[in-house]
């Protein structure tokens, strides 16, 4: 009697410890993280070894970059398919700027902010301006973006980016652009939750026509978001040139899917103005961590396309659980 | 009643909902050809009846019985073949699909096979059918999108009627109607009746309870209070029931002032706007004055140009001539934004559309309108100074709601058009322009919001109101403007004015002249 009189009690003790932690939009994700974490751990010896942790999350640094950038943008209620071509032109102007103009690092990697902010800002101004839905105008981004990485490297990769290294180097045990999309993540968070620019962007993607009404210069903040996004993806093509040390002019390549699929393992709805700010980074892992278990599992790569997409299929409808229908 | 038997029962209805039980173990009957109207205030439970009827919503308590024998309904699709339809509140219809094809759909559910060949001919002789049984005489290819938001109710009952329904629910049919249109659709109600249809009739109207329905069933928060015939009782009997309470005055009455010296705070003069949609209205030369403390209220038919007089002063309207005045010095407003700067504040009709942003929290809508006034440097925002601003406003306006970070999604209707004031008044306003303030909220509500928009006025804010209800703009207004299909028929002082004089001239009424009167005028002249 006792015993089953104490297992309820627990039970009742979880119900109750989830119905007060899921008021969190970071709980899910977060779970899943810890979850997909510990099962790696148990799947492949050497998961945890530090040289793949290391890996791992260089390799999650620029997907977060891009997701925290594509993230905001959703919150918007908008889409933006141009951060793979983005995040590729800006990698390649820096790489340019540094090796045939023989630009000092610090110029190189300005230039790159410069080029990914006035893509998002072109973005900005082909939605609110020339009043073209984002999905489309952010695809002739894509589109043209990656023409333009192609007629600047003629189709070659651009190499010796060894200065790049800066970003790959280690302070506090961790490399630098791991701190970077880090502090990124907490500045996303601010932003958002803490900024009277961060509650516009969630009253857009809310219902725009009701922020129009109470004032709310929607059109400013699409613009100032959109090109922040795009200073984001440079950042992101920056990191690319310090792990590879190339510049290469397929970079990013499809990327604009996993930014998207980042963003809704983290937790935001496609359709706007729900989400956690910090939910993005966490998705960004998730992506790399699936991709990085499965090839230490030695799955091949075919197969690790499907498992992905299973995995944001299993999520997503994780997600909108309760809902009655959604388009 | 006809039968002893009757059609519909339904016993001991449960239905929760997440933190609300919405239904508390409701019982109704329902007889053949009898029109039964169901009233209650907004979170009594109407909708979610009928909707559990219609297998929207299923229920976890009790049963459904149709001719004494219990019906499984669980899905919308189980309540057709029962012979129950829904017409919804909202149109449910698609906008850019013809007449014809959103009545045929209704058949679909029925075509055996998955796929049937269309033949447009039998598509329209079809529809054909139902159209004219609604003494609805328009071209059937015309995309539903074009048409007013009265035909489109008509064509949801026609699709109804297409679906073989013996039991049509009605969730409140009039709400978006002219009195013309009322009165189309009460008389067909009457037709569907002597041919044997049962009605079921969710309204606010009282009024409309007698002057349609047989029997009346009150719920109150999600309990049945009673059902009644409607020859035995009276409106009295009825709110009392539906509050739980006795009534107080639904209009409040005002002390009504005819400024003579002052200045006025904003002059329009011979506004004129072209309209954004297809069969949108257009604005002809609209005048007036508003001064402090003055409520002036606006008053016209569903597309008489209320909505766009609203959105004009805005910036939200293509204005082609015509010139605003603030104090006296032109002004030109090209967005909200603008407007808010020369203290204009537009409080829309349809709250959850364009009012709130649902997925934010009470604060954070009430904030939204001065994200200023509770900001530091850098735009930082201080969230104990949100707290204090939405708690001071939450008390003022006695909005109930369980707390600050409540997501307004949850909130009553009343409630919510609550948060919406709060929001305006947060911006330091100096004209407030309310579109359908109490529109599609409860008795209770209705008396709130009227206090409060009187109480402001008092305060010196100038408000513009406008509204279809007659009745509120003569207890509110201290000058009333009249708009007909876009065009300003009267503005005359609230003073010797009758329901019947207002009713006729925003109809476009008998009266072949109207004489404007201007505020000194003091009166005005209508021959026949």
């Amino acid at each position: 009697m006792g015993k089953t009189g104490g297992s309820e009690g627990l039970v009742d003790t979880i119900k109750n410890l989830w119905s007060k932690l899921s008021v969190y939009e970071e709980v899910k994700p977060l779970i899943a993280l810890i979850g997909l974490f510990i099962a790696s751990a148990l799947l492949s010896p050497y998961f945890l070894t530090s040289y793949n942790q290391r890996i791992l999350l260089l390799q999650t640094a620029p997907l977060a970059m891009l997701a925290l950038g594509e993230s905001m943008i959703i919150l918007m209620g908008s889409i933006d398919l141009s951060p793979g071509s983005t995040m590729a032109l800006a990698g390649t102007v820096a790489a340019i700027v540094h090796i045939s103009y023989g630009q000092p690092l610090s110029v190189s990697i300005l230039a790159g902010m410069a080029t990914g902010a006035a893509v998002g800002f072109i973005n900005g101004l082909l939605v609110t301006k020339a009043k073209i839905p984002s999905f489309v105008a952010t695809l002739a981004a894509l589109v043209a973006g990656r023409g333009m990485v192609l007629i600047l490297t003629g189709g070659q990769p651009i190499v010796g980016l060894t200065e790049f290294r800066v970003f790959t180097e280690a302070i506090i045990g961790l490399p630098n652009m791991v701190w970077i999309f880090i502090v990124f993540t907490g500045i996303n968070l601010l932003l958002l939750r803490r900024t009277s620019l961060g509650l516009k962007i969630y009253s857009i993607g809310g219902n725009e026509e009701a922020a129009r009404y109470s004032g709310i210069n929607a059109d400013l903040v699409k613009l100032t978001i959109f090109t922040l996004a795009g200073f984001y993806y440079s950042i992101a093509g920056l990191m690319m040139n310090a792990r590879l040390e190339v510049a290469y002019p397929w970079t990013g390549w499809g990327y604009e899917l996993d930014a998207i699929a980042s963003s809704v393992l983290g937790g935001i709805q496609l359709t706007g103005g729900i989400g956690s700010p910090i939910g993005p980074a966490m998705g960004a892992y998730i992506l790399t961590l699936i991709t990085n278990i499965l090839i230490l599992m030695g799955v091949s790569p075919y197969v690790q396309w499907v498992v992905k997409g299973a995995v944001l299929a299993v999520a997503a409808t994780a997600l909108t659980r309760g809902l009655k229908y959604v388009k | 009643m006809a039968s002893n038997e009757p059609l519909l029962k339904a016993e001991g209805i449960v239905k929760k909902f997440p933190g609300v039980v919405a239904l508390k173990g409701v019982d109704f009957d329902l007889y053949q050809g009898e029109i039964h109207a169901l009233v209650g205030q907004n979170g009594a439970g109407k909708s979610t009846f009928v909707k559990i009827l219609n297998g929207i919503y299923i229920a976890d308590q009790g049963k459904i019985l149709i001719n004494g024998k219990e019906v499984k309904i669980r899905r919308p699709i189980d309540a057709k073949r029962n012979g129950i339809t829904l017409v919804h509140q909202e149109v449910t219809l698609i906008p850019y699909l013809s007449i014809v094809e959103n009545i045929f759909l209704a058949k679909i559910p029925f075509t055996k096979g998955p796929i049937t060949a269309l033949n447009k001919k039998e598509m329209e002789s079809f529809a054909r059918k139902y159209l004219e049984l609604l003494n609805l005489r328009i071209n059937p290819w015309i995309k539903v999108k074009e048409l007013s938001v009265g035909e489109q109710q008509l064509v949801q009952i026609a699709r109804a009627l297409a679906e073989n329904a013996n039991i049509i629910c009605l969730d409140e049919p009039t709400s978006a109607l002219t009195p013309a249109e009322v009165d189309n659709l009460f008389r067909i109600l009457r037709d569907l009746k002597k041919s044997g249809k049962t009605i079921i009739f969710i309204t606010h109207h009282i009024d409309e309870v007698f002057r349609i329905a047989d029997r009346v069933t009150v719920l109150r928060d999600g309990e049945k209070i009673a059902t009644l015939e409607v020859s035995k009782t009276d409106p009295y009997e009825i709110v009392k029931l539906m509050l739980g309470r006795e009534p107080s005055r639904f209009y409040i009455t005002r002390e009504k002032v005819f400024r003579e010296e002052e200045k006025p705070i904003l002059v329009v003069k011979n506004l004129s706007t072209v309209p954004e949609k297809i069969r949108g209205i257009s604005l002809t030369n609209i005048s007036f004055d508003l001064y402090k403390g003055e409520i002036l209220g606006v008053i016209g038919l569903l597309g008489a140009g209320k909505t766009e007089l609203g959105k004009a002063l805005i910036g939200l309207e293509k204005v082609v001539s015509g010139e605003i005045f603030i104090d006296g010095k032109k002004v030109s407003i090209k967005s909200p934004i603008d407007a808010l700067k020369y203290g204009l504040y537009y409080l829309p009709e349809n709250r959850r559309v364009e009012g709130l942003v649902l997925t934010l929290t009470v604060r954070e809508n009430i904030i939204l309108s001065a994200l200023k006034h509770t900001t530091k440097l850098m735009g930082l925002r201080d969230i104990n100074a949100e707290k204090k601003t939405a708690l001071e406003w939450i008390k003022k306006l006695n909005i109930v709601t369980p707390s600050t970070e409540t997501k307004a999604m949850s909130l009553s209707g009343g409630n919510q058009q609550k948060v919406v004031i709060a929001k305006a008044l947060v911006a330091k306003p100096r004209v407030l322009i309310f579109d359908e303030p109490t529109m599609g909220i409860d008795v209770g509500a209705k008396v709130e919001i009227r206090k409060i928009i009187s109480d402001l006025a008092k305060q010196g804010l100038s408000i513009i109101l406008m509204s279809s209800d007659v009745d509120e703009v003569l207890a509110l207004a201290d000058r009333i403007l009249i708009l007909y299909k876009g065009s300003q028929v009267a503005l005359m002082p609230n003073k010797d004015l009758t329901r019947d004089i207002i009713m006729d001239l925003m109809s476009g009424g008998s009266t072949n002249e109207i004489v404007f009167s201007s505020r000194e005028g003091e009166h005005m002249e209508i021959s026949t």
